[in-house]
């Protein structure tokens, strides 16, 4: 189960990235915010932070492969969501090495990986053509929308998953 | 030390030209998925037909709920309009079956209205916005293929942009662009013929699509119905697509153009029909000359 239980949620998850449109509110759209919810993303930064040891790998091995088959899936443009969760989730398990692992320091290293992933998500979808929105109205229609919409999935997440994940990881690397 | 920074450098290296590499593949004008993408589109949404159906069961009841409330006064409406419409019936019936004893004369049996449909349910939508996708629960073993349209009852809501095994992804109204243009008819009251145009794409501050027409014609009225006029050899003949909401010039003042508003609603899918036209088309012909 410590092996199976993050590639099972992972594979939930994915699913559900196929309804996330009926969790966000049709006013949203009325009033020209457009979100997306990143829910696998966001168990992937729960994966590198409870997880994850110094020396594996499971966080970033995860983001290439779900990010793969997202990009199959739901944008046929392979390699965008690929290389944005892996080189962010890359970025995340070294700044672990320096950080005090707590709440409120999740939450911060959080926001910093919805903006890089998300930021680099719209600049190579700007980059091949797929969308021609301007780097202003990004950041008022997108960006904080996002964030904020994504925060209550983490929340919902960690008080899911946290002592799962750290459970699973103590049987995984410790007991042995 | 100095041979793992060179490691990293050659690493990051590698995976810039495979990211490059596979977008550029992605983006190629390609006929047909690859096998490992049909598969995993296929495992995927498979497990999304099944595991979902409970989700969408409760939207379903939580919005007929909603609806009842105006259930009694939409009956009476509709009672009133059903007397006007058994004189309709009538005159459908008897126009259908006099135009069947003419085609039979003329020995003509395919027509290009003619279709099949193949019911679908919709099981995903592209949780980024900007691709205006949703997927469908049938795929190439049903006989969806490349290029179909996708109707509502209320009209048409966007075409097949790529079939796996046993699922589907269509592409909405919505993310039309000038690579895949509808030729339609606009049915003018005065005069015998119809206004022919194309649909050029889709106006994404107006939420209408952008239809051009390829003559100029006088006096277009408001609020007359769009149809496929199946020329485009990929469309069967008579899709609604939507009303005419403005008629005006493009920035140069040349060609006439006018805003449609789709008449099926984008947003709210939830079971659809892919339409197979029966008339092979022109690349279809070919193809079978060609063997």
């Amino acid at each position: 189960m410590s092996r199976l239980f993050p590639p099972l949620i992972l594979f939930m998850l994915i699913i559900l990235q196929g309804i996330n449109f009926l969790f966000i509110p049709d006013s949203f759209e009325a009033s020209g915010f457009i979100v997306t919810i990143h829910g696998v993303f966001v168990f992937l930064i729960m994966i590198g932070l409870y997880y994850d040891e110094e020396t594996s790998y499971y966080s970033f091995l995860y983001a290439i492969l779900s990010g793969l088959v997202l990009d199959i899936v739901y944008s046929q443009i392979i390699g965008v969501y690929m290389f944005s969760y892996a080189v962010v989730i890359y970025v995340i398990h070294h700044l672990r090495k320096v950080l005090h692992v707590n709440f409120y320091v999740s939450s911060f290293v959080f926001f910093l990986a919805i903006i890089l992933v998300d930021g680099m998500i719209y600049w190579l979808y700007q980059l091949i053509g797929i969308t021609g929105l301007s780097i202003q109205d990004y950041l008022e229609q997108r960006l904080l929308m996002t964030l904020a919409m994504n925060y209550l999935v983490f929340l919902i997440q960690f008080m899911l998953f946290k002592r799962l994940l750290a459970r699973y990881s103590f049987e995984r690397f410790e007991q042995k | 030390m100095s041979f793992f920074r060179r490691k990293r450098l050659f690493t990051i290296l590698i995976s810039l030209i495979i990211l490059v590499g596979l977008i550029g593949y992605s983006l190629s004008n390609r006929e047909e998925l690859s096998s490992v993408e049909e598969f995993i589109q296929d495992t995927v949404g498979s497990f999304q037909n099944v595991l979902l159906r409970p989700v969408y069961y409760v939207r379903d009841v939580i919005g007929n709920i909603d609806e009842m409330k105006q259930v009694y006064e939409e009956n009476q409406q509709l009672k009133e309009n059903l007397s006007t419409y058994q004189q309709k019936l009538y005159e459908v019936q008897e126009l259908t079956k006099e135009n069947e004893e003419l085609k039979a004369v003329l020995d003509k049996t395919e027509t290009m209205t003619d279709y099949r449909p193949i019911q679908a349910t919709v099981i995903a939508r592209s949780p980024e916005q900007w691709f205006n996708q949703v997927t469908l629960n049938k795929g190439k073993q049903h006989g969806v293929e490349k290029d179909m349209a996708v109707i509502t009852a209320s009209g048409m809501i966007g075409k097949i942009q790529s079939s796996a095994q046993f699922t589907s992804t269509v592409l909405l109204l919505n993310g039309f662009d000038r690579s895949n243009r509808i030729s339609v008819n606009v049915d003018l009251p005065e005069t015998e013929t119809d206004a022919k145009g194309f649909i050029l794409g889709y106006d994404d501050t107006r939420e209408q699509l952008l239809l051009e027409f390829t003559d100029s014609y006088e006096d277009i009225p408001l609020d007359t119905t769009v149809f496929s006029s199946g020329l485009g050899g990929v469309f069967p003949k008579g899709l609604e697509i939507g009303s005419i909401e403005e008629v005006t010039t493009d920035q140069y003042g040349l060609t006439q153009i006018a805003y449609v508003k789709p008449s099926a609603d984008i947003e709210e899918l939830n079971h659809v029909i892919v339409v197979d036209r029966l008339l092979t088309s022109i690349d279809e012909v070919e193809e079978s000359g060609d063997e």
